[in-house]
């Protein structure tokens, strides 16, 4: 711990060094693509949002509060509390997967490893509308699923998979798996097996180990791919619709419908912002934790 | 005098006809061949490409705004190919999408494809430009009842490109009951077994319909009347899809649904066993047409284009990769009877009279949109 003090305080040393002008011109390149895609497009959205919009879809800029006013009414509450859902269990689903999935490869010889790497990695060189639409086919009443198992004689006749919440969460653990799997791998590698093998020469059981040792030592991984998987899965409204079939709508959806036959693009940025404000409250929360 | 009189005129009018043919099309692209069959085969062929319609402007591009699914690529490339513009072509999926762009500034599109509730608000604000008509001869072939629109009377700004209904599609191997409105796909015995469009207008312009208000009298109080019948109706369905509702109906996922005609046209088209109903308490007809942006910087080219495509072989090529409600009448002759008997193209008069178009309901919408989520959510 004193050690880790120390290097903190002399890299805070190296941070109160003003940079110089070659720090500045490395860094320029990602500055700008900061400010312009990130710190510009949030003012604009916040500005958006205190707006109205007119007749076909002109927005005037009122500085009006009462966007947020509509947007804490228990309607679109509720469509946020069920996208929250939406995103907690698939983040609970890819971590009870991912976690044995990441600690296996990580603990796995090195041409294994590779292998099992280049494997989790393959479905991002598809799109994943086009994974998704795949998965339409494998769960469909006439799909291969049901085909299956209705020639295996597991199920009588067809059920219906597809377009249920299941099958939206099911969508959503697929697309999002390997984004849990890669932090948690990265940090079981940096795992000392001497640190384990330590607990269990002083009496931990498998449990133990796992509990106070193993768990501890992989959480910063472990918080990376949550926030990971949580985030974007909250706003994703491609794969809820296309494969729950839009049925609950989540807050993708609606903030979507906000700018487009909604025609309120104010109250969409402002349910955008709220949005926002929830994922900035996840990382400070995953800060705090790391913190302790 | 008199005979002098005579010698003069006589000439004029000559030439004056001679001028007037360059403007018109040559018969060839007026009167329809009696075989259907040359619809696929002389899209580009220089017969149907009459003198008149060779004149664009000085900068030969054209960029097309338009929905997706909605101008076949093939299209686009024989009118590139015939008149030497370099078309770009860029798709919407929603009215509004497409207004946002127009509004961000999209100075750079020629054409725009608009449904017949936008025309009217876009008209409103001077958004639009006049259109030609000298320059567009082929509008004689559209249909009367698609001309003079309510929404732009006397077509001065638009030019109808296609129009369609929206009605019930029944899988007829799952559904045995006789199906005749939306009261009837809205029962207990089909829960999670129906997928609807994912529009708000739309189905609450459904509840309108049944309870015999019309469409676009959506006031609050009669968005209070339909709200308990939606609430009904909503917990019902299985799949909300506005981009392909056919893929859930195809798959079996879903036994019966309301789909756009054009979907549903090719459910038929694909299985027998798709029925097409048009709703007994009425549907909406919608109306999508060509027109051109203030802001359009080559608005002859436009031109050039729309009286392209409505010529009656590039406008039943259409009609056949998109079977939608085609105004077009002389293309309707090149269709074989299979796309021409089609139910869900093509309604019969008496249907057509039962159906209302949309008009813009301003910031209605907002409303409109805020009580289908809440009941879709609840």
């Amino acid at each position: 711990m004193t050690a880790d003090g120390a290097a903190s305080s002399q890299a805070a040393a190296i941070f109160k060094r003003r940079p110089g002008l070659v720090a500045w011109l490395v860094l320029a390149p990602l500055l700008a693509w900061l400010i312009l895609f990130v710190i510009v497009p949030t003012i604009m959205l916040v500005l958006l949002s205190l707006g109205e919009q007119k007749g076909l879809g002109t927005v005037h800029f009122t500085f009006t509060l009462k966007n947020y006013v509509r947007a804490l009414d228990w309607t679109w509450l509720k469509v946020l509390v069920i996208s929250v859902g939406y995103a907690l269990v698939t983040t609970g689903i890819c971590m009870v997967i991912g976690f044995p999935a990441a600690y296996f490869i990580g603990r796995s010889s090195e041409p294994l490893r590779n292998v099992l790497l280049t494997l989790v990695m393959i479905p991002f060189w598809t799109s994943f509308l086009i994974r998704t639409y795949a998965w339409i086919t494998i769960l469909s009443k006439e799909g291969v699923l049901n085909a299956l198992l209705v020639s295996a004689r597991i199920i009588p006749e067809p059920i219906g998979i597809l377009y249920t919440p299941f099958a939206a969460v099911l969508g959503l653990v697929y697309n999002f798996l390997p984004f849990m799997i890669l932090p948690i791998y990265t940090s079981v590698e940096r795992l000392d097996s001497a640190v384990i093998e330590a607990a269990y020469d002083l009496g931990a059981g498998p449990l133990r180990a796992f509990s106070q040792v193993i768990i501890p030592l992989t959480q910063p991984g472990i918080v990376a791919g949550a926030l990971l998987v949580f985030v974007p899965s909250i706003a994703m409204f491609a794969i809820t619709n296309l494969m729950g079939g839009g049925d609950p709508p989540t807050i993708g959806d609606v903030i979507y419908k906000q700018f487009t036959s909604g025609r309120n693009q104010p109250f969409g940025a402002a349910l955008g912002c709220l949005l926002l404000l929830i994922f900035f409250l996840s990382l400070w929360i995953t800060r705090r934790q790391r913190a302790e | 005098m008199k005979e002098v009189a005579r010698h003069v005129v006589l000439p004029f009018f000559a030439v004056l006809a001679f001028f007037g043919c360059e403007k018109t099309p040559a018969p060839p692209s007026a009167s329809p061949p009696a075989t259907p069959s040359p619809a696929a085969a002389n899209l580009a062929s220089p017969a149907t490409s009459p003198a008149g319609e060779s004149t664009g402007d000085a900068e030969k591009t054209l960029h097309i705004f338009c929905w997706s699914e909605y101008i076949p690529q093939q299209i686009v490339e024989a009118f590139s190919e015939e008149s030497g513009l370099k078309v770009s072509v860029e798709t919407y999926s929603s009215n509004e999408e497409m207004l946002a762009k127009l509004f961000a500034g999209g100075g750079n599109y020629d054409i725009i494809q608009p449904s017949e509730y936008v025309i009217e608000g876009l008209i409103k604000e001077g958004l639009l430009t006049p259109i030609d008509h000298a320059r567009i001869p082929n509008m004689k072939n559209l249909a009367p009842e698609f001309t003079n629109m309510s929404f732009d009377p006397g077509n001065k700004y638009s030019v109808p490109y296609m129009a369609g209904t929206v009605g019930i599609v029944v899988n007829s191997e799952l559904v045995q009951d006789d199906i005749k409105g939306y009261n009837d796909v809205f029962q207990e015995k089909f829960a999670k077994n129906i997928v609807v469009l994912d529009d708000a207008r739309e189905i609450v312009s459904w509840g309108l319909e049944s309870l015999g208000i019309p469409v676009n009298e959506v006031s609050d109080e009669n968005l209070a009347k339909v709200k308990p019948v939606l609430e009904k109706w909503l917990p019902l369905v299985r799949v909300f899809d506005s981009d392909s509702p056919k893929t859930a109906l195809l798959n079996g996922d879903v036994a019966l649904g309301i789909v756009w005609a054009g979907e549903g046209a090719i459910l038929l088209n694909e299985d027998q066993k798709f029925k097409w109903i048009v709703p007994a308490d009425g549907a909406h007809l919608f109306v999508d047409s060509l027109a051109i942006p203030k802001s359009a910087k080559h608005v002859q080219n436009a031109e050039l284009f729309i009286n392209y495509v409505l010529r009656p072989n590039v406008s039943a090529k259409i009609s056949e990769a998109f079977p939608y409600l085609n105004p077009n009448v002389a293309a309707r002759e090149l269709l074989t009877p299979a796309q021409r008997n089609n139910p869900a193209s093509f309604p019969t008069a008496d249907q057509l009279a039962n159906m209302q178009t949309f008009k813009d309901v301003g910031e209605q919408a907002t409303k409109i949109d805020e009580l289908v989520t809440s009941l879709k959510a609840q």
